[in-house]
């Protein structure tokens, strides 16, 4: 005769097994490399994977991070090692943040002893409000291949609402459930998904590696500031334009100090990561765009610059030292650099942080 | 409130806590305010209706029991089902048979129509009184003297919406010698609760699509493999969508310490209509058989009139799922293969059986019935089309088949249920798992026969 106490012991058993079952596809990094290569996690993955497999060049590394706009592409910089001294690596990935850095830093690098610097490119010095980057859904996305037990409430916490809370809390609980429009095309189209993950395994580290960017530019494109008007580039097609004014023209939000409280959370636990190891932070401002929008803003926080003040490990590369870059040739849209751009960037940053780390 | 959401999953929760830590007097209270909060959770203008219903029926029991004459007690019986009817007929029927005048006179469809919202389960509690009313005139059940246990035969939240149809001598015989369930009751009810689950939003839900991609636009899937995805894909989506109900109900029910009657037995194994009606929505067909078929005259009264029977009975349980002509031409289908079936004397092989069912579903999904008949038209005839279905929906299905061939022979839900712990955790994991990856949670789709 079964008893109560055995059915709790049965209730008990099925969560046990649940949770191992769940565990054995998806905490162990199995489902991972089965990801499609084309989602948020499966980029992730695959810049992570890459990075993991790439051999160590015998010199001191450094590895940049940033989202799309962190224009250091690996081989201009490392063409000059033997004048910098170092060799560089990036795990750049568009779409993120610091949220996500905080885990692919984690992941890449348990030891915290495998790089000479992580160089981290952010848009500003101070923090300016514009979007909500701290409810993002995308990130949930992104991270979940990344996220353990013991990231539950910090991961959910870190979300200013409920809703988003509540998603990202599942997402860290219940990987499974955050992969299931991935599990279920898997299902569908497993045999094109093979090819693809095949085929991504066999080039991406090297495509990222030599694939050289755009080499569109802007060159006569001007903004009267004080009219708000913009002289646009020749040949400029309609989205073209709209994405200039969005960018270019856009309003100024109101400062809340929700980014600078985000930025500084973040910022501080990829701090903590590195706390007690040789490992320098390195911050750089990225070149803002093809032309510099001007300062209207009244800051009310700085995150980078408070962590610089109060941790010796964290640099700051000198504010100015890419507004050069800030020209109509060197970008191909608004945010982003061009092939001229991203080399002539990736060669002057290397040698910021090789003078910032003392050669 | 559906069964399918975190919020039910919350109120089942803190129900079945406060039931089991309450004392015995105050679990019955207990359980009728929860199961008007559930159903005051969906609109709560209608609890004064339940309330009246649940009164006429109780004080009719009441007067019929008392009453000594015959034709007193017959008037009483007949007064309180017109007036549980009459309920039912303006609810229900009111707008069909509004639109169907309509026509008739020439005016438009809804020139005497109104803005009626259907009363939640009002279907299924209707024939549940009906039931109880019946009984108590046949003297086959005592009137209830507690209308607080009366309340709770009508509104009990595990299948107040959507049945099973619960007869009152089983009900009552629960309540009154209520004892705490067995161990392995609690097995059983749990597994069924998940395995409920699992049956809607893991298979269901996901074939709904499909149904739904087809039904939904019938002029961009042209052909009769289309046609015959649509339709294959509703007759899995209907049946795991009910089952998985009725099982998440009589798992509640069980976990409550309440034995609901087993409402489905792998109907699409049926070999024959006749069996099919044994083993899909079973409580439904017993209600049909013994308070219409057999008070008809069953077939006790020749072979032209047990056809007529057959029809007569198979019409009304077609309308009864819904006002509208479809229902009742789904009806007369059954009824008219039921006939054919007794007519020729030898049960129908189980694939035919199959789809002579998918064929009859036909007329439950599409939206009207001139859509319903072009729709099996394209099945027999006309160009070929492509498969709707993904490969993988394919296996699925293979694999469920095989799975409902051995249940049939070796009973292994039955198996697990007496299992060691290990095991039994192993199947509920693996539920657990396919709820995870194949489910639908996006968005709780309702239950096809909450609408009913």
């Amino acid at each position: 005769m079964l008893t109560t106490r055995g059915f709790g012991l049965r209730l008990l058993c099925a969560a046990g097994m649940f949770i191992l079952l769940e565990g054995a596809l998806f905490r162990t990094g199995f489902y991972a490399r089965l990801l499609e290569p084309n989602s948020s996690a499966g980029i992730l993955r695959s810049i992570l994977y890459d990075e993991k497999q790439r051999r160590p060049s015998g010199l001191p590394e450094v590895l940049t991070i940033g989202d799309s706009r962190m224009g250091l592409r690996a081989r201009p910089a490392n063409e000059i090692s033997n004048e910098t001294g170092y060799t560089f690596a990036t795990i750049a990935m568009p779409g993120s943040g610091p949220r996500i850095w905080y885990y692919m830093l984690r992941d890449i690098d348990p030891t915290h002893r495998r790089y000479a610097a992580i160089l981290i490119g952010v848009d500003e010095y101070d923090d300016e409000d514009y979007e909500d980057i701290a409810n993002r859904e995308m990130d949930i996305r992104y991270v979940t291949p990344l996220l353990r037990w013991s990231d539950v409430v910090p991961f959910a916490a870190s979300f200013p609402t409920w809703q988003m809370r509540w998603e990202a809390a599942r997402a860290a609980l219940f990987k499974g459930y955050a992969y299931r429009a991935d599990f279920q095309d898997l299902l569908a189209n497993h045999k094109f998904r093979m090819k693809k993950l095949e085929a991504q395994q066999r080039m991406a580290g090297d495509l990222r590696y030599n694939q050289p960017w755009t080499d569109h530019d802007l060159r006569g494109l001007s903004v009267d500031w004080d009219k708000r008007t913009i002289e646009y580039p020749p040949g400029s097609s309609d989205s073209k334009k709209e994405m200039l004014r969005n960018v270019l023209l856009r309003e100024t939000a109101d400062q809340t100090g929700a980014r600078g409280a985000y930025r500084s959370l973040w910022y501080g636990r990829i701090a903590d990561l590195y706390r007690g190891s040789t490992t320098k932070l390195i911050f750089l401002r990225l070149a803002r765009g093809p032309v510099a929008r001007p300062y209207r803003v009244a800051y009310r926080t700085a995150a980078v610059r408070e962590l610089a003040a109060r941790n010796p490990q964290v640099i700051l590369l000198p504010e100015h030292a890419f507004d050069s870059l800030e020209q109509p040739v060197n970008f191909g849209d608004p945010l982003h650099l061009n092939e001229r751009g991203a080399q002539e960037f990736s060669r002057m940053a290397a040698r910021q942080v090789a003078h910032a780390l003392g050669r | 409130m559906l069964f399918n959401t975190p919020q039910f999953f919350l109120f089942l929760l803190v129900t079945l806590a406060l039931f089991y830590a309450l004392p015995k007097a105050a679990r019955k209270p207990l359980l009728l305010l929860a199961s008007y909060f559930f159903y005051m959770s969906w609109n709560w203008r209608f609890a004064p209706l339940l309330l009246t219903l649940t009164a006429i029926d109780y004080t009719a029991a009441r007067w019929i029991e008392a009453a000594d004459a015959i034709a007193r007690r017959k008037t009483l019986l007949v007064v309180s089902l017109a007036a549980n009817l009459a309920f039912l007929a303006f609810f229900k029927y009111f707008n069909f048979l509004a639109a169907n005048f309509a026509a008739l006179v020439g005016r438009p469809e809804n020139a005497f129509g109104l803005q009626i919202v259907l009363p939640l389960g009002i279907s299924f509690h209707t024939f549940q009184s009906i039931s109880y009313l019946i009984d108590v005139y046949r003297r086959r059940q005592a009137a209830i003297r507690n209308v607080v246990d009366y309340a709770l035969f009508i509104s009990f939240f595990p299948q107040l919406v959507a049945g099973p149809i619960v007869r009152a001598h089983e009900f009552f015989a629960d309540l009154y010698a209520w004892h705490a369930p067995t161990g392995e009751e609690l097995n059983r009810g749990a597994l069924l609760v998940i395995f409920g689950l699992a049956k809607k939003m893991a298979i269901a839900d996901p074939f709904s699509l499909l149904a739904d991609r087809y039904f939904g636009n019938l002029a961009a899937h042209p052909g009769a493999l289309p046609a015959w995805s649509g339709v294959l894909a509703f007759a899995v989506q209907i049946y795991f969508d009910f089952s998985g109900y009725t099982d998440m109900a009589i798992g509640m029910a069980l976990l409550f310490g309440f034995h609901f009657p087993v409402n489905f037995r792998r109907p699409y194994l049926a070999a024959g209509i006749a069996d099919f009606w044994r083993r899909w929505h079973i409580s439904l067909s017993l209600w049909l058989r013994d308070y219409l078929y057999i008070p008809l005259g069953g077939n006790r009264k020749g072979r032209l009139r047990t056809y007529a029977n057959l029809m007569i009975t198979m019409l009304l349980g077609g309308l009864w799922h819904g006002a509208n002509w479809k229902f009742m031409v789904w009806g007369g289908y059954h009824g008219t293969l039921l006939a054919a079936e007794r007519a020729v004397g030898r049960a129908i092989p189980r694939v035919i059986t199959f789809v002579l069912v998918s064929i009859g579903w036909v007329f439950f999904r599409a939206a009207t019935l001139r859509e319903s008949i072009s729709i099996i038209a394209r099945m027999f005839h006309g160009p070929r089309g492509t498969v709707l279905w993904p490969r993988w929906q394919i296996d699925l299905i293979l694999i469920l088949l095989v799975l409902a061939m051995l249940e049939e022979k070796w009973q292994w839900f039955e198996r697990i249920v007496r299992a060691p712990a290990w095991a039994y955790g192993a199947a509920m994991a693996v539920l657990l798992l396919g709820l995870e990856l194949i489910g639908l949670t996006d968005v709780a789709v309702p239950f096809i026969y909450f609408q009913f």
